[in-house]
């Protein structure tokens, strides 16, 4: 990082820690979402930006933090919870990694939604089981705490995407995006390095879904392992260009923006727009707002 | 026109309607709708008793403030089905739009989500499409909720009405999601209570595509009552292939769907006797608003309100407006205004003692002839209970 | 659950026409995937205009569904040309894998907008149609006739398209673009006009499944989604591009839940539905039939 860069980062990170005291109570339910997609696109590309392995299952990470830090609500401190969500989520895509990355492809992203969805189905079960019909949470951190910690997931979750672009993990991974076969002829260990990389890319997810149960004080699983989170997750990364590590968080940053903008302005038709917005990008700008500002224009 | 001339005429207006601005500005109502995503299907039925209610009240001068009447003027957004993004937009609703009042988002974990907003913002607002027992956990003061269709409640008066039409085997099957199963864990021991016989409790995912073996082993089971405490997609499911496998228990009840105008247009005669949740009917003659509103509803909208959500949530428009042809605008004097007084609606009076609904009873629907009639309780019963 | 109740013949039934609308799914999706790389995610959005098409047929002049599904299929070829002209021509020059991630997206901003476009105009509250609901005994097994027809032209149309692929030069044409895109193009084949057709039979037979449920499900502009999964579970089962694998796959998945559910418990339909998926693929990550050959 250069010393300018360095302090744009700097002034960046002061100014969205500031947010809490520059903007009213509505101001801020739109920064915790803007750092709540950031923090989940950002750790979607570890492994989706990279090897270009695209998860559609994303939220079932989410979803178990979210599900965890539920069930031990008033049990354990938050501090405790919140953390052990993460650690869940990434345990269960280190247990799922092996046998699920060797899947390539349409393959892996259609099992990843399919994964996503049996554990969803699953948590349904284990409720109904449990006779915990609704789950309803009392005295939760105001939105002022939550937005920190959410800040501080997405600011971890950029430290660890760029140390991990930068390492040899890195590397072998975005050889396993140019070509899977010969990157392992040549001796990179690529079902070590798509499993860590997977697994990586849960924690933090894990950890964002446990703070976004105590936003919504609610528990349902239709809601939070809802399959059009992770759609949006791969929507922002595209749409910022995966490929490159400021795309998730130009992406996650745009798309928070221009849906509040068309929402707020256009409530019939912003869905609409958004959809036209998609389709534009894609078909124009299909490196992202990475790849366009990269390559000039002929 | 030349063109100078018409910015005078313009300018001199203004200038007119700037000094009767007061009395000519709208009242801004707010208000979220899951316009998108999971419930989009149940929106427009509530959507349709808001906008139904808005032209009514300002085809008849407006709205009635204490001390005037102002147009009613809606803003409202999508919430995406999201409860976190409805709490957020009554946020804006209330710190940004500044609207005057509020009317409620669809569905209980919405209602449960902003009621931390409006409690934070001491801004009241009557609730409608929620029924869980989880409302009675929020703090009372901002949220009142018109259902009488609240589980614990559901589960007992349930027995009693199948007792009474001479169950004594009942077959359960409920779908895993909140409601079903919330009234599941009341209704066992009620039926057990009432010395009804479960002969079979199912439960089911909420996109279960067939349901064959459920309803074999519920036909050879001998049950003279089938208990579906089912969503709408299930009830539809349901309906189709019990009709199929001929399930023939004379008492047939589904939880949530045979209120909605598209289940009578799919089933017709097939569905005829089947027992619903419902707590209003247009048929009640003691309810002088009920049958008005019924017929206005059909001529402007061409199909049936549904009974359970298109009631309560113009109920709730009810409520408002007379507490605040009362109260005014005031929010400490609305809110004294809704927490203590009767109010007269489509379903008759509604008092609140605390967030609940302290008058109209937990009742039960019966489609007869394509029409729906309360079978129960007797008090309010329309028409007597039919089997199938 | 009892034995009587696997051996019985109304459970047989179920499965069949349950198998037989996931197989007639996603054989549309299947075919243009195979020919063109293209992750259709709003190909659920199709059996929706399908079934809007049935409605409002069956509401405005009282045509029944079976007869307003080639409506449905023609509007589904309307679409397919449209989309074409407009926007995949764009998409369709980069490498397979670009293709496939682009698609994703296209496809999922216009599910978003196809969606919303129908909620706009006919809103959201459900639709239903009665039609054809009388119920047929025939060796002990009861039928409703709406399912019956389902069934059958289900298996008619996955049926014609296998014997099509096979016995004609277009169908045969299909079949080489599919297996090996390139090499197609070196034997003479015209392959842009090749992905047009299955482009346009895609579009149709979603068009037309559409209008054949619009019999037994409620009718929403956001009854899609779920198809979309389930065709997409369909195809990757039985192998991408593999279309008799796709419908044997779309049968199985008609067996395994309603059968599954017969040996274990209502409560795992869908867990069954997902867990079959999930466990073929992890055993055999290219699908029940062996999709080795689909690379460009």
């Amino acid at each position: 990082m250069t010393p300018r860069a360095g302090i744009a980062a700097g002034a960046a990170l002061a100014l969205a820690g500031a947010v809490p005291w520059l903007v009213g109570p509505y101001g801020l339910t739109i920064a915790l979402n803007a750092a709540m997609w950031v923090a989940l696109t950002v750790s979607w590309s570890i492994l989706g930006g990279t090897a270009a392995y695209i998860s559609l299952g994303h939220v079932a990470f989410y979803g178990l933090g979210a599900y965890v830090v539920v069930t031990s609500w008033q049990v354990l401190p938050l501090v405790v919870a919140v953390p052990l969500g993460g650690l869940v989520a990434g345990a269960f895509a280190l247990t799922i990694g092996w046998p699920v990355l060797r899947v390539r492809g349409p393959y892996f992203v259609i099992l990843t939604l399919g994964i996503a969805e049996l554990v969803k189905y699953a948590v349904l079960n284990v409720e109904a089981a449990l006779g915990a019909s609704s789950r309803l949470l009392f005295g939760v951190p105001d939105n002022r705490t939550l937005y920190l910690a959410t800040l501080g997931l997405a600011v971890l979750a950029i430290i660890v995407a760029a140390l991990v672009r930068r390492s040899r993990l890195g590397a072998g991974l975005v050889a396993v995006r140019e070509d899977e076969v010969t990157a392992e002829t040549i001796g990179v260990p690529i079902g070590r390095y798509k499993v860590f990389a997977f697994a990586l890319s849960a924690v933090i997810p894990g950890m964002v879904g446990g703070l976004m149960a105590l936003r919504s004080a609610y528990f349902e699983p239709l809601q939070v392992f809802n399959p059009v989170i992770s759609f949006t997750i791969v929507t922002m990364a595209v749409v910022g260009g995966a490929a490159d590590a400021r795309g998730p968080i130009l992406g996650a940053l745009l798309l928070v923006v221009v849906s509040e903008l068309l929402w707020a302005n256009a409530p019939q038709g912003y869905m609409i727009a958004l959809g036209v917005l998609l389709i534009g990008f894609v078909v124009f700008a299909p490196g992202g707002i990475t790849g366009a500002l990269a390559r000039p224009r002929p | 026109m030349h063109r100078r001339t018409f910015l005078a005429l313009g300018v001199a207006g203004a200038a007119l309607v700037a000094g009767a601005a007061h009395a000519a500005d709208p009242v801004r109502i707010g208000f979220s709708i899951a316009q998108t995503g999971l419930f989009a299907q149940a929106a427009p039925s509530q959507m349709t008793a808001y906008e139904m209610w808005r032209d009514e009240v300002n085809a008849a001068g407006g709205l009635d403030v204490g001390s005037e009447q102002r147009a009613i003027e809606f803003v409202w957004y999508d919430d995406e089905s999201n409860p976190t993004k409805a709490a957020q937009i009554y946020e804006k609703l209330i710190t940004d739009d500044k609207v005057d009042l509020l009317l409620a988002p669809w569905g209980t974990p919405t209602h449960l989500a902003v009621a931390g907003t409006l409690e934070k913002y001491g801004f009241p607002m009557v609730g409608n499409t929620a029924a869980s027992v989880a409302i009675r956990q929020v703090a009372p003061g901002n949220i009142w909720f018109p259902t009488s269709a609240i589980p614990d409640k559901i589960g007992p008066a349930l027995a009693a009405l199948a007792r009474s039409t001479g169950v004594t085997k009942a077959a359960i099957i409920a779908n895993v999601l909140p409601f079903s199963q919330e009234n599941l864990e009341y209704l066992v021991p009620a039926l057990g209570a009432e010395g009804i016989e479960v002969v079979i409790n199912e439960s089911y995912p909420p996109d279960i595509a067939d349901m064959t073996t459920l309803l074999t082993a519920i036909k050879d089971s001998g049950a003279d009552g089938v208990i579906a405490l089912s969503y709408p997609a299930d009830s539809f499911l349901y309906m189709g292939q019990a009709k199929e496998i001929g399930v023939a228990a004379p008492f047939q009840f589904l939880l949530v769907g045979p209120t909605i105008a598209a289940f009578a247009d799919a089933f017709g005669p097939v569905a005829d006797n089947v027992v619903t949740l419902g707590h209003w009917s247009p048929h009640q003659a003691a309810w002088g608003r009920a049958k008005p509103f019924y017929d206005a509803y059909v001529l402007s909208f061409g199909m049936k309100p549904d009974y359970l959500d298109t009631a309560l949530a113009y109920m709730s428009c009810e409520i408002l407006q007379q507490a605040v042809a009362k109260a005014g605008l005031d929010k400490d004097a609305l809110r004294a205004t809704i927490a203590s007084e009767t109010f007269d609606t489509i379903n008759g009076p509604v008092k609140f003692d605390g967030v609940e609904n302290a008058i109209t009873p937990t009742a039960f629907l019966q489609l007869q002839g394509g029409e729906m009639h309360l079978i129960w309780p007797a008090d309010v019963a329309t028409a007597a209970y039919k089997p199938r | 659950m009892t034995m009587d109740l696997i051996a019985s013949p109304q459970l047989l039934f179920s499965a069949l026409v349950l198998g037989a609308g996931y197989a007639l799914v996603g054989l549309g999706l299947n075919l243009v995937y195979g020919t063109m790389r293209l992750l259709n995610v709003g190909h659920g959005d199709l059996v929706m205009l399908g079934a809007y098409v049935a409605f409002w047929c069956f509401a405005l002049t009282g045509l029944p569904p079976p007869l307003a599904a080639p409506l449905a299929a023609a509007l589904g070829v309307l679409l397919a040309e449209a989309l074409h002209r407009g926007l995949l021509h764009r998409l369709l020059g980069a490498g397979a894998e670009r293709i496939e991630a682009n698609s994703l997206l296209v496809f999922f901003g216009l599910s978003i907008i196809v969606q919303n476009l129908a909620a706009l105009a006919f809103t959201a509250s459900p639709r239903a149609l009665r039609t054809l609901d009388d119920v047929v005994h025939v060796a002990g097994v009861a039928m409703t006739e709406s399912r019956i027809v389902i069934l059958l032209v289900a298996l008619a149309v996955c049926g014609g398209v296998l014997i099509g692929l096979r016995a004609t030069v277009w169908g045969l044409a299909i079949k080489a673009v599919i297996d090996n895109g390139r090499a197609a193009a070196v034997v003479g084949v015209d392959v842009p006009r090749v992905r047009r057709l299955a482009l346009w039979a895609g579009f149709a037979i979603a068009g037309l499944a559409g209008a054949l449920l619009a019999m037994v499900e409620q009718i929403g502009p956001f009854m899609g989604f779920p198809y979309t999964i389930a065709a997409f579970v369909v195809i990757i089962l039985g192998g991408l591009g593999r279309l008799g694998g796709g419908v044997v796959a779309g049968l199985l998945l008609g067996f395994v839940q309603v059968y599954g559910v017969a040996l274990t418990a209502p409560t795992f339909s869908s867990m069954l539905l997902y867990g079959t998926f999930v466990a073929v693929l992890l055993l055999r990550p290219q699908g029940l039939a062996r999709a080795a050959r689909i690379r460009s």
